[in-house]
């Protein structure tokens, strides 16, 4: 299972076009790449190892050049150059700077392309790699451990990259217990700081500034606030 | 162009003046926690409609939601001033359910007080910045005035534009320094009185017909 939609958690087999037009059970247009052999195969690396391949620049342009050069549009390709897009997405695309540094390796192979065009012996030394990697992807299942190993370079990868709170929670992961749910509402909403039941901080200009107000907070921390007027709700 | 803008100037202020005659101003009761807000909110209604406006306590953030008491004309010199009196939970950067241990009661309530006058603070702040005309700031005399939230609340009051009245509240009691409070915010007049004792309050309706008329 090379791709997963990381809102429903469905797979797909590598080169399914299925979700080239979003997730068709969920309509989610967030995948996960995790290829089989990630620790071998010289496959774009699955998220958890994204700046490594970052590090190997060549390798990742080579790669664009021999996605930009068949212009067959096999499916098979098609999924691969997905896969970069999803690598960013989970580990939060919030970090532009990744972002900018992927696009750039593929504004320059495509720069790159017509090099690459006359290097013939270079494309089917990328092409050999690429189908022996795509054909273990196929044939091979993808071990439990794996798996196991592969999420949680995920969670490490997105939490030092200074990830946004709003997309940090796994929906499909275990409930977050109550003080990471604290910590989380605390970092978003900085005008109230619950420091533990019954204790409070304010920030009074936080709450001077904002335009909407909070009109209730929960017992887990949750908040209900009232929209303002501007915004075209009526809240009489 | 010069011509113009004064016209338009005098036109805003005659409007200004119609809409005032014809709208109460709402104007808000701030101050710290215990500074005896309610109390003199509702020595304000009592003398002016009879009615009270809340419940007065000891304990701290007894008044938990802003409280309204609606159309209470005070006649100062002949003249008739109609306004809204707003009284708002104490203004405060931290509570605790803590403080409320000792006033009898148990962890639940106390934590559910805490919650409860956290969103008061809330929703007071909210009022300052939307819906309040004018502002009687109400401190207890007998404490260092001299703290964040008077500092910036007065700043966020100046910052507005709002017509303010500083009130040194709780003359009755021994400590009471008002010249402190005087000291310390200068820029506005500050008024003494007790509202609990009702001392001085012909002074602060001479002042609210003033500020607010």
């Amino acid at each position: 299972m090379p791709h997963q939609c990381t809102t429903c958690g469905r797979t797909f087999p590598d080169g399914s076009k299925e979700m080239l037009s979003g997730c068709p059970d969920c309509g989610g247009n967030k995948f996960q790449f995790k290829p089989a052999g990630e620790t071998t195969d010289e496959q774009p690396s699955p998220a958890g190892e994204k700046p490594t391949a970052a590090d190997r620049k060549p390798t990742a342009s080579d790669e664009g050049a021999a996605f930009a050069t068949d212009n067959s549009a096999s499916s098979t390709q098609s999924t691969e150059t997905q896969s970069p897009d999803s690598s960013t997405v989970d580990s939060q695309a919030s970090d532009s700077e990744t972002a900018d540094t992927q696009q750039s390796d593929t504004q320059q192979s495509d720069t790159q392309q017509s090099d690459t065009q006359q290097s013939d012996s270079e494309h089917v030394r990328e092409r050999t790699e690429e189908d022996v990697a795509q054909a273990s992807a196929r044939s091979d299942v993808v071990s439990p451990d794996e798996l196991d190993r592969a999420s949680r370079d995920v969670e490490t990868d997105s939490s030092s990259s200074g990830s946004d709170p709003d997309t940090s929670p796994d929906p499909e992961g275990p409930r977050p217990d109550i003080d990471d749910l604290r910590d989380e509402l605390n970092e978003q909403f900085e005008s109230i700081r619950i420091v533990s039941p019954g204790k409070y901080e304010l920030n009074l200009m936080e709450l001077y500034d904002r335009q909407e107000y909070i009109i209730s907070l929960q017992e887990d921390g949750r908040y209900v606030i009232e929209m303002p007027d501007a915004w075209g709700i009526s809240d009489e | 162009m010069g011509l113009l803008t004064n016209l338009k100037d005098s036109i805003s202020r005659v409007t200004d003046g119609l809409f005032a005659a014809d709208e109460p101003k709402r104007i808000g009761i701030y101050g710290p926690p215990n500074a005896g807000k309610t109390t003199l909110a509702n020595r304000i209604a009592r003398d002016w409609t009879g009615d009270a406006v809340g419940p007065e306590s000891h304990i701290p953030h007894e008044t938990r939601r802003a409280r309204r008491k609606e159309n209470v004309e005070i006649e100062r010199n002949g003249r008739k001033v109609t306004i809204d009196i707003v009284d708002t939970p104490g203004v405060t950067t931290k509570v605790d359910y803590k403080e409320f241990l000792d006033h009898d009661m148990d962890k639940d309530d106390a934590v559910r007080r805490s919650r409860e006058a956290t969103e008061g603070v809330a929703e007071a702040m909210h009022w300052l910045r939307e819906d309040v005309d004018g502002v009687i700031y109400v401190l207890d005399s007998t404490t260092d005035p001299f703290t964040q939230v008077n500092t910036m609340l007065i700043g966020i009051i100046e910052s507005q534009d709002l017509p303010a009245l500083i009130l040194a509240n709780k003359t009755d009691l021994p400590g009471s320094d008002v010249q402190q409070i005087a000291n310390a915010f200068p820029q506005h007049e500050t008024i003494p009185l007790s509202a609990l004792e009702g001392e001085n309050m012909d002074e602060v309706y001479t002042k609210i017909a003033e500020y607010f008329g």
